[in-house]
């Protein structure tokens, strides 16, 4: 790593105003001192935000008032897979968060670490290349070994979106509030990563010195379930994720939502999939049409096509998940 | 952690500095931060520290220990080559691997991605830790009796994540055991004798895998 | 086997490593923990390139940074780069972050030139060279027997596949490197490494000093797998930066360095026909294999070169056989000899073929490979293990297993040598009875600290624990590099006779008829004030060669994912008189781990564009998870009247091919390269649109 100056913040201000022009905010620092190791980002300061204030902002999970979960942007991984409300009511949230990584990673990653962390694209993360997401002029993946590339992107980046979390946060229509430049904004999951969908060089739509405060999850939607395939059975990278939720009564699901991982830079989700679904029974033939709508126009290269049927695989097995 | 004022310093923090300024001064403030800093180190915790050596103060094993090192040194860094505590390994540096993993405050943690300067005022444990009056821990002896062991690169951290599976889950199933060292791997092979010994670790009954025969 | 004792007190009987405390414990120290005073960093600057002329390396600023000792270059000022990953400059510095620091400072000038680092490219005759002066493609070695064609013709049944193996990563735990101490003509290093000798001998070469005044030692070392053998490009930089900079150097690779320039596995392309009468008798093999050896390979070897040779045909009986074996260049690191070199290729393909062959013959794999086995012990193994895992009841047609989840089962043979010989020993008996054995041998993880205890305490009548074992160390007598699956073998007998000439030695000298056990430390006491030394040397008689073993693997795949899930895996094996059941077992288990990552998860991957590797971490070089882990059951067949032989490598050897009968059997259609991946198993099955050969 390059050198840099390290504090730890306390306060919103306080964090905003230690960030200077090429600070990054610390969590749990698995991503960002990788990239930093391997010199692909080297921030001169270090703000630490796993001692701000209020600690029921920032590491509460809890049950609001208003019918949702709110969870704090220092909670861990293994604090969100663990804890009994959340298991009860967002069993989907609870399973994704329990495929992180190890153990160890699930200790120390934050939620708005995992959903904000960078390309694990292996041109991306390769020191010596200076790929187009690097500021270079190819994107390698595209004629190279694209193995783990996306099927679907609206620019010349093909690198997928890798957070578990950020998955089922979709499908649960959770949103992410975030201070920006003194005022509290709020975006929505597709929000947050649709920069990243048109822009080679964004990993998700946040601006310098945006800081995340909560995710607010809506109750609404009351079955969920998460299910990804990796080439290892544990501690690997999603091939492919998928996350629905929805509500079931009477053998039938309204207000579904299904998304994928790893398959855009964005979770991947499609209109015609839910209205399709709408009021429908779910089981092998409902499933396998919507999985071809959310399938419908994926773009195969020379290494990443096999993800087309595995994708169709789990769709169908989370949305038959949700009538257990 | 530390940045709390104990009594004998002067009132003045950094919440009641920026607080006084109130938030509209915010962006002036931020342009004399290193002043700032400096000042607020002075008062009260430290305010941006580095980036040369600056002194940091670890608890290892019980036992506190000053150094001085750069922000940028990991807590892997500062226990294998300033401690030095050489017990646990450096094998990835990238948090893939297992082989640095400590406790922190009782939680299993890859050390090569945790900064030394953000480890101060946490309870640091290392695998030289475990063993009490020079008898090993349960862990420790079930490994050697399976011979969860071979080259021994891996075994300071699968130790580690055997104690602290251990510690939450005391009757654990194969699974268990399976999830609980997942964060870690071993090149020579260990697995089938490490799940055999957390097994004997947690007092459960030991199946027989290996047969000779004439 | 004359020699060995039989009854025996220790010897044959499980016993925990000696070294298991230090181990569990932290307090072993390797060669990356070893912190002689005044130690400091030391770090390579290795080529961006695959390939380039270096016109200048500049190292003006890096000499000038804080806390740098020594800047040096690796080689001279200009030469050419062949691959990514080599050696150009290095620098020692007080700490890790100003070597990091120093690195990045040093300026390199170079001409990037064309490079190919795929196979399939590099045979291509209008591919870039390697080699300037020589193709990519060597000339094929020749080797034939019988007459193929005319076997072919008359065939019952013939298979024709085209079969690949990836470039497997050793990737030992710790990498490679050592801690040097350079001190006028006088050398200590700690090195890790699978011979101490080797070691000392390319360092005084390096140094030009006598090999007197070096010193190697590697008390422990955290895996080998085969390529840690002489002080490497890294070990001789390590030395003349120790003696630039006037200080002990530790110089250890990084993760993504293992990747790059400390060896590999060679690929392998395998287009094979076999054949065989309506009997099942094997009539012909007809072979045509590449080998990739990185920059070890290519035009200017005859085919075979540089650990390109795939051993084929493999293990059956083949009365016609041909084999064309070629080596081919790449713009890559070199392969070096990674546990069983050779073989687990060879197993994998051959054992294909076979239940190919079974299949279109309608004869039971089993039955086949009893058949066309001449190794008696391996048929018995073929046969014992058929009947603990269950074969007959498990094995069905290929891809008959009902549903989307299919079982299947696959079996597989393998053979090495394992002999040993050259080692010597000393052994100091004090008068309060405690025993010192001194050996220069190396403990990979193998054990064979342990074998030496034990064999010292059977000579003794005492428990292993008893013994002070001292290896790893140029000081002490000689014993060869732990390769080849030669260690016990060597070290047995050696220290066998040395304690042997010891004990009598010791009844002689106190006039005590029989010193050993109850006796010991009554008898110790007589020796007065010295102790006691003796010296011995292997022995014929108590060793041999020639161990075997075979495996069987139950899958289950997934097939609307493509995920293999392993369920369970015999492994018989075989290997003369087995010394430490329970090391023994250890080593079984890993080769059967290590087959697993060969089998379905391992794979270095170079980038066609760039000639740079992707896979630079574990993340996505991947072994084995202990999740990943089956029901293993070891089954080892003792044969004490064969002597010792050694392990290592027959344990690596039968897995990958077991395992992929096994996914060929539960879906009824064979992947035909490793890794054996999701991807490969939906395309295999028709399901990947774009994809028709896997």
């Amino acid at each position: 790593m390059n050198s840099f100056q390290y504090v730890t913040a306390h306060t919103l201000d306080e964090a905003a105003s230690l960030l200077g022009k090429n600070g990054r905010y610390l969590a749990g620092g698995i991503d960002l001192l990788g990239e930093m190791k391997d010199y692909i980002v080297s921030p001169d300061v270090l703000v630490n935000v796993k001692e701000m204030s209020p600690q029921s902002e920032f590491k509460a999970i809890r049950l609001t008032n208003k019918d949702a979960c709110l969870i704090g942007a220092s909670v861990t991984v293994a604090e969100i897979a663990a804890h009994d409300d959340v298991k009860r009511v967002l069993p989907g949230l609870a399973e994704a968060a329990g495929e992180v990584g190890s153990p160890q990673i699930r200790n120390v990653a934050s939620l708005a670490g995992n959903l904000l962390q960078h390309s694990r694209c292996w041109y991306y993360r390769q020191p010596d290349i200076a790929c187009l997401k690097r500021g270079g002029s190819t994107c390698y993946a595209q004629e190279g070994e694209n193995k783990y590339s996306a099927l679907f992107s609206g620019c010349a980046c093909i690198s997928p979106v890798v957070s578990n979390l950020s998955v089922i946060l979709a499908a649960l229509g959770a949103t992410v509030q975030l201070r920006r430049k003194g005022d509290l904004h709020e975006l929505t999951i597709p929000e947050l990563y649709q920069e990243a969908w048109r822009n080679p060089s964004a990993h998700h739509s946040l601006q310098p010195g945006d800081l995340v405060l909560h995710v607010t999850i809506p109750l609404k939607r009351t079955r969920s379930a998460y299910r990804q395939q990796s080439e290892k059975a544990e501690f690997d990278w999603a091939m492919v994720s998928c996350a629905a939720a929805g509500n079931v009564a009477a053998g039938k699901v309204t207000d579904v939502r299904i998304a994928l991982g790893a398959i855009a830079p964005v979770p991947h989700m499609v209109e015609e999939a839910h209205h399709f679904l709408e009021g429908k029974p779910l089981n092998d033939a409902t499933a396998s049409q919507a999985a071809d709508l959310l399938l419908k126009g994926a773009k195969p290269l020379a290494q990443n096509g096999y993800k087309v049927p595995l994708a169709h695989t789990l769709i169908r097995r989370t949305l038959l998940a949700l009538n257990a | 952690m530390s940045s709390k004022p104990s009594s004998s310093q002067p009132v003045v923090n950094r919440r009641t500095f920026l607080k006084g300024i109130g938030t509209s001064a915010v962006a002036v403030a931020s342009v004399q931060v290193g002043a700032m800093a400096e000042e607020i180190n002075k008062a009260a915790g430290p305010g941006p520290q580095g980036p040369g050596a600056v002194p940091i103060t670890l608890s290892i094993n019980g036992e506190k220990m000053n150094f001085q090192l750069e922000p940028r040194v990991t807590l892997l860094d500062a226990l294998r080559n300033h401690a030095p505590l050489t017990g646990t390994k450096e094998v990835c540096d990238r948090a893939t691997c297992g082989a640095c993993s400590v406790l922190i405050d009782g939680k299993l943690t890859y050390s090569c991605m945790k900064l030394a300067i953000e480890a101060q005022g946490h309870e640091i444990t290392t695998i030289e830790g475990l063993a009490k009056n020079g008898e090993l821990s349960p862990v420790q002896q079930a490994f050697v009796e399976c011979d969860a062991l071979m080259c021994g690169f891996c075994t300071p951290g699968l130790v580690m994540a055997a104690t602290s599976l251990l510690a939450s889950n005391p009757k654990p199933t194969v699974a268990d055991i399976k999830r609980g060292c997942s964060g870690n791997l071993c090149r020579c092979g260990t697995y089938p004798h490490v799940i055999k010994a957390v097994l004997k670790a947690s007092g459960a009954a030991v199946p027989e895998t290996s047969v000779m025969i004439q | 086997m004359a020699g060995w004792p039989n009854p025996s007190t220790v010897l044959g009987k499980a016993a925990t490593r000696v070294d298991g405390p230090a181990k569990v414990t932290g307090q072993a120290k390797y060669a990356y923990d070893v912190q002689p005073a005044g130690w400091l960093y030391g770090m390579i600057l290795r080529s961006k390139w695959p390939a380039a002329k270096v016109t200048k390396i500049d190292l003006t600023k890096a000499q000038s940074m804080p806390g740098v000792k020594a800047a040096i270059l690796a080689g001279g000022d200009q030469r050419t780069v062949r691959y990514y990953g080599q050696e150009l400059a290095a620098v020692a510095a007080t700490t890790k972050q100003q070597c990091l620091d120093a690195i990045r400072a040093i300026e390199v000038t170079a001409e990037p030139l064309p490079f190919v680092v795929k196979e399939d490219d590099a045979i291509k005759p209008d591919s870039p060279r390697v080699f300037d002066k020589t193709p990519n493609l060597s000339d094929p070695k020749l080797e034939e027997n019988g007459k193929v064609d005319a076997a072919m013709a008359q065939a019952a049944a013939v298979c024709e596949a085209e079969l690949r193996t990836q470039i497997q990563l050793h990737h030992p735990l710790e990498t490679h490197g050592n801690t040097i101490s350079v001190q006028g003509d006088h050398v200590t290093a700690w090195a890790s490494t699978q011979g101490v000798f080797s070691v000392r001998d390319g360092l005084a070469g390096n140094l030009g000093v006598p090999q007197s005044n070096v010193q190697v030692i590697c008390d422990y070392m955290g895996g080998g797998f085969g390529a840690k053998f002489g002080p490497g490009a890294h070990g001789g930089i390590a030395a003349q930066l120790s003696k630039a900079a006037g200080a002990p150097v530790k110089l250890m690779l990084n993760r993504l360095e293992q990747g790059l320039a400390v060896g590999n596995r060679p690929s392998s392309i395998q287009k094979l026909k076999f054949a065989a009468d309506k009997d099942g008798k094997l009539l012909a093999a007809d072979i045509e294999n590449y080998g990739s050896p990185g920059v070890g390979g290519g035009g200017q070897t005859a085919g075979g070169g540089g650990g390109s040779n795939i051993a084929m045909p493999y293990i059956y009986g083949f009365p016609n056989s041909r084999t064309k074996q070629f080596g081919v260049a790449l713009n890559t690191g070199a392969a070096s000899a990674f546990r069983a070199p050779g073989h687990p290729p060879a197993s994998f393909s051959t054992e294909s073929m076979m239940d190919e062959l079974a299949v279109k013959l309608g004869i039971d794999p089993v039955e086949f490979r009893l058949k066309n086995d001449g190794n008696e012990i391996r048929r018995r193994e073929f046969q014992e293990g058929a009947k603990r895992f269950g074969w007959a009841e498990k094995y069905k047609k290929p891809g008959s297993s009902p549903g989307p989840i299919k079982t299947g089962v696959g079996c597989a043979g393998g053979g090495w040598g394992g002999g040993g010989g050259g080692t010597k020993a000393e052994v100091q008996i004090n008068p309060d009875g405690t025993v010192e054995v001194r050996c220069g041998t190396q403990d990979l993880g193998t054990g064979s600290r342990t074998v030496v205890a034990i064999v010292a305490a059977e000579a003794f009548g005492l428990h292993p624990n008893d013994i002070k074992v001292k290896i790893g160390d140029t000081n002490l007598p000689p014993s060869g590099g732990s390769g080849g699956s030669s260690t016990t073998a060597s070290i047995s007998p050696a220290i066998w006779d040395t304690c042997q000439k010891a004990l009598a030695a010791l009844q002689q000298q106190t006039g005590v008829t029989d010193a050993r056990g109850a006796n010991w430390e009554g008898a110790c006491r007589k020796l007065g004030i010295n102790p006691l030394t003796a010296n011995g040397e292997w022995q014929k008689g108590l060793s041999s060669s020639g161990a075997g073993g075979v495996n069987f693997a139950e899958v289950e795949v997934d097939t609307e994912t493509g995920f293999v899930r392993l369920k369970k895996i015999v492994a018989v094996h075989d290997c003369g008189l087995i010394v430490n059941p329970l090391a023994t077992t250890s080593q079984v288990n890993g080769g059967v781990v290590s087959g697993i990552g060969y089998a379905l998860y391992e794979e270095r991957v170079m980038d066609r564009q760039t000639g740079l590797l992707l896979n630079i971490n574990f993340d996505s070089y991947k072994i084995p998870n202990i999740a990943d882990m089956p029901d293993i059951e070891v089954v080892l067949i003792d044969l004490p009247e064969r002597g010792v032989i050694g392990i290592g490598e027959p344990a690596v050897i039968p897995v990958a091919g077991a395992i992929a009968n096994a996914v060929a059997n539960a879906i009824g259609v064979r992947v035909h390269s490793l890794p054996i991946t999701p991807a490969k198993v939906l395309a295999a099955l028709g399901k990947v649109p774009n994809v028709s050969r896997v």
